[in-house]
């Protein structure tokens, strides 16, 4: 009874949280930070090589074998449109869930967790479609802008004529 | 109602199970086995099915299989002699009971008088054998009884009473209660259901239904045995019903009728109003027992049902009817839970268990009881002893043999088995010489490791295998609606449905065996008049057989028709463009014609076979799952055509080769032949593609590293082709940087985390944990033969 009420106590406060605040999983690519809900993040791992895939866009740099699953990499910088990353040992793959699938997102270092309030999450400026498609919102931490990825918008258009 | 839904899933499954064993009886039945074990086995299986029906209110399934039920009882017990018409009549209410279920589960409607006719045919026979008024009536009541599936029940329900006393008075005063003013014909039935009656699947809410339709009744529950809760034993009958019948012309025959299928498994007394002693002394009987029952500490269960039932009674008079049959579920949940024990599918005595509640607490869904005691049904039914005395034969045994296991979690182990496979020789590999001398237990750990990983993939390999029973049983319908359609006799003979297939190989196969099916009996099998007229008997035979060879999987498909009319296949080949007109192919090379695409032979196309789809449906379906297809005909003696399958599809036998410095993946089915040659040996054609001459063929070519977009890293004078055969024999040549070597692969879909990729048709984690794509040969050559046309 004691564990059934310690988990009451939990799920509590989490959705106490949730309902005001959000955890993020802060990464970088250049300069720039971006973050990604916690809850989405199914584990973070050192680059180790991709298979290439054939016949798709520039920012999918192929798969890999994670626990006897193939799972795609996208490489974020490539499709923020600055290029291929030059992965090294250094860089980082967070691996993602996105409805049912299984994705990795290529970053080039992972930074922090932030927590931050749902209340401070700002619109995406109009201009750029670029950066109203792939981002959520913007927030600020340490007077630093912070960038929220819509994961659905990255994943998509991987097919060459897609 | 999700777990509603998880029962019905169930539900299905546990048709389609019954429908097969359905097929093997009356397979066995049709040879002239008429034994009354083969008659059981149909009985309870139809049973079954209509009791599921009648819990989730299938009413045109249960209609149906109710009067496809009375038949077959009237068989059982000899009534209704088992001739030929009849065995075929059950045959088709076979599928139609199918089709139904069918139905049932996809949710469309089929029309209203769908078996009607064979639903008058199950009446005339049964009317017309048993010759007394008596059958005739009860078929009638029958009628009445399925009706009401269809309207929730209450309308029998309403013509009960409510009994004034509630089952923890003593039983005098239900007595007392009852209307003892002796109407003309007014019977008393004391109705005392035994274990054994609910273990064999019997609901006494049936019987109180038929009683209800001969007249007006009055049903009281005697619940003066249900002991303190301590001593409830669960699987124990403590409820008896009192009956009091008005109907003026009835004899006591009729009644006992209505008893009929459960004589021996409950007591009966049945006597006219005003000279019952007997009677009144034997319910005076338990309800003497029960007089300290209640002086108990613990909650007593009668009491518990008696509050219940006066809560229901209380809220509004029309609502009190029901209160008679609110502790009825309770004993039908016991049955259930009874066979619980003995019955492999355990759903619905847990659905039991879950709506037995219900009706106590909401009064107003007046259906739900019903459901309830309907729902026990199918996991009785399928019991095989549960009374110890059954009728059954006894080749199945009593206990849980088999579980039932969702399918993705094998999966998931078969999947973590394969990685297991991968990692250990990997580790292997990683054991050169040196270390093998230095580290001599560890290699023996390495070598007892590797067996133990063989051992475990060939299990779990085995519990995804299943007899080709499940795609060969639904073949003998297909044959007799082939054979009806085209006026032909044809008999199917199945050898070897107990060979075992992975079961993802089985999903594959049902397409395919049905189009060689349908293709035999379109093409090969004759007419009867040109079977007489050539010598062979006037029924044609299909033989449809499986064997285990060493690896594969060989399924035959034989009949003794025409063969192959190779004359006519060449003909139209030519006419279609297949073969070009200056070549001659062989016998043998003619025979595999009628698997390319768009070939059909069939003078008229009929609704059967004759689209030109079809047979390259076969080849394809099989190709894609690593298989190949053979055909062999005889002019005038017959053809046969052998599918050569995988055991599993979960391990690929693949050439492993190079292209732009990466791994990549050939099935090695596809493969007909390697070479090595340079690229100056290829010629141009005027689209700008390249073909190269293989033996005085021409064969399309197709450069990996090119259509991949990768740099060859190889000498364009010292490139490799794999010589590929694509759908339809089509070859085409894939030119690649080296060939490494042959082995096993796992396949793994991309489409799980990502979609689809042109010229991929998966992909494959190799020995040092990289993933491996496995090359499309069909879909590149597709997509080659488009690029070229633009």
């Amino acid at each position: 009874m004691e564990a059934l009420s310690l988990r009451d106590d939990m799920s509590d406060k989490s959705a106490i949280a949730g309902q005001n605040t959000l955890q993020l999983i802060a990464f970088s690519i250049g300069e720039q930070t971006y973050g990604v809900e916690i809850t989405t993040v199914r584990e973070i791992r050192a680059w180790n090589g991709a298979t290439p895939l054939p016949n798709t866009r520039e920012f999918v740099r192929g798969v890999i074998n994670l626990r006897g699953t193939i799972v795609p990499i996208f490489d974020l910088r490539a499709r923020f449109g600055d290029g291929q990353t030059s992965p090294t040992k250094n860089h980082v793959v967070v691996v993602m869930s996105v409805g049912d699938k299984w994705v990795g997102i290529l970053v080039d270092a992972v930074s922090d967790i932030l927590t931050v309030n749902r209340d401070e999450i700002h619109n995406v400026p109009e201009g750029n479609s670029i950066d109203t498609e792939l981002l959520n919102g913007i927030v600020t931490h340490d007077s630093r802008m912070v960038g929220l990825i819509d994961l659905h918008a990255v994943v998509s258009g991987a097919k060459m004529d897609g | 109602m999700s777990d509603l839904d998880d029962f019905k899933a169930t539900y299905f499954d546990e048709c389609s199970e019954l429908l097969t064993e359905l097929e093997e009886q009356f397979a066995a039945i049709e040879e002239g086995e008429r034994g009354s074990d083969r008659l059981n086995a149909v009985f309870r299986a139809i049973h079954s099915i209509k009791g599921g029906a009648g819990a989730f209110g299938f009413s045109a399934l249960v209609g149906f299989a109710h009067a496809y039920e009375t038949l077959l009882d009237y068989v059982r017990d000899g009534r209704v002699e088992l001739t030929d018409d009849v065995v075929h009549l059950c045959i088709r209410a076979n599928d139609i009971v199918a089709d139904h279920v069918n139905a049932a589960q996809t949710g469309e409607a089929l029309p209203a008088d769908y078996g009607a006719e064979e639903k008058t045919r199950f009446d005339a026979i049964a009317r017309g054998e048993t010759a007394s008024d008596a059958g005739g009536e009860e078929a009638e009541a029958d009628g009445e009884v399925i009706e009401d599936f269809d309207i929730e029940f209450t309308p029998v329900m309403v013509d009960l009473e409510a009994p004034k006393a509630n089952g923890e008075a003593p039983v005098e005063d239900v007595f007392d209660a009852a209307p003892m003013t002796a109407a003309e014909g007014q019977w008393e039935i004391r109705f005392t259901p035994h274990r054994a009656l609910y273990a064999r699947a019997n609901d006494p809410l049936l019987l109180f239904r038929e009683l209800a339709a001969l007249g007006e009744m009055q049903v009281r529950a005697v619940l003066g045995e249900v002991p303190p809760l301590s001593d409830f034993e669960p699987f124990a009958v403590y409820c008896a019903w009192e009956i009091t019948l008005v109907a003026p012309d009835l004899g006591e025959d009729a009644i006992r009728e209505v008893f009929e299928f459960v004589e021996g498994d409950c007591d009966i007394i049945i006597a006219q109003a005003g000279a019952v002693p007997g009677l009144a002394a034997a319910a005076a009987e338990p309800a003497a027992d029960n007089t300290d029952a209640p002086a108990s500490d613990e909650p007593d269960l009668s009491s518990l049902l008696a509050l219940t039932e006066e809560e229901v009674a209380q809220p509004s008079e029309p609502v009190a009817p029901l209160a008679s049959f609110a502790p009825e579920p309770a004993a039908p949940a016991v049955g259930a839970q009874d066979s619980f024990e003995e019955a492999p599918g355990l759903s619905f005595a847990a659905l039991a268990e879950e709506i037995a509640p219900a009706p106590a607490a909401k009064a107003p869904k007046a259906d739900t009881p019903p459901a309830a005691t309907a729902a026990a049904k199918p996991v009785a039914a399928p019991a095989p002893a549960a009374g110890g005395d059954s009728e059954d034969n006894g080749s199945r045994s009593v206990g849980v043999q088999s579980i039932r296991v969702d399918l993705d979690k094998v999966d998931r182990v078969v999947n973590m088995v394969g990685e297991l496979v991968i990692t250990q020789s990997m580790l292997t590999q990683q054991m050169d010489e040196t270390l093998r001398a230095r580290y001599t237990e560890l290699v023996r750990g390495l070598e007892v490791l590797a067996q133990t990983t063989r051992g475990l993939q060939d299990s779990v390999m085995a519990i995804r295998a299943q007899p080709v029973k499940s795609v060969f049983s639904r073949m003998p319908r297909l044959v007799r609606e082939l054979a009806s359609k085209t006026s032909k006799k044809i008999k199917l003979e199945t050898i070897g449905e107990n060979t075992e297939i992975d079961k993802t190989v089985i999903e594959q196969l049902s397409d395919p065996l049905t189009h060689m099916i349908r293709n035999s009996a379109d093409h090969g099998i004759e007419s009867p008049e040109k079977r007489l007229a050539a010598g062979k008997p006037e029924t044609g035979t299909i033989r449809l057989s499986a064997e285990q060879a060493g690896g594969n999987i060989l399924i035959v498909v034989e009949d003794d028709g025409a063969g192959i009319n190779r004359e006519r296949v060449l003909g139209l080949a030519r006419d279609k463009g297949i073969v070009a007109p200056d070549f001659t192919p062989t016998d043998e090379q003619i025979d595999q014609l009628i698997f390319a695409p768009g070939f059909s032979t069939a003078e008229a196309v009929s609704d059967i076979s004759g689209r030109g789809v079809g047979m390259d449906v076969v080849l394809s379906n099989i190709k894609k799952i690593g298989g190949s297809v053979h055909v062999r005909s005889w002019t005038g003696k017959g053809c046969r055509m052998t599918l050569r399958l995988p055991l599993t599809l979960a391990v690929l036998d693949v050439m492993l080769v190079k292209v732009g410095g990466g791994p990549y993946v050939v099935p090695l089915s596809s493969i007909v032949e390697t070479m090595q040659c340079s690229r100056a040996s290829f010629e141009r054609v005027p689209s700008g593609g390249r073909v190269l001459q293989v033996r005085g063929e021409y064969v399309q070519v197709i450069d990996l590293a090119q259509r991949f977009d990768l740099t060859s890293q190889q000498n364009p004078d010292d490139q490799f082709v794999v010589l590929c055969e694509a759908e339809g024999n089509q070859k085409v040549a894939l030119v690649v940087d080296d060939i490494i070597g042959q082995q096993q692969v796992v396949i793994k879909s991309l489409e799980e985390n990502f979609e689809s990729v042109e010229g991929i048709a998966g992909g494959t984690i190799l020995g040092d944990g990289n993933v491996a794509l496995i090359v499309d040969v069909q879909g590149l050559r597709t997509t080659h033969l488009r690029q070229n046309a633009a």
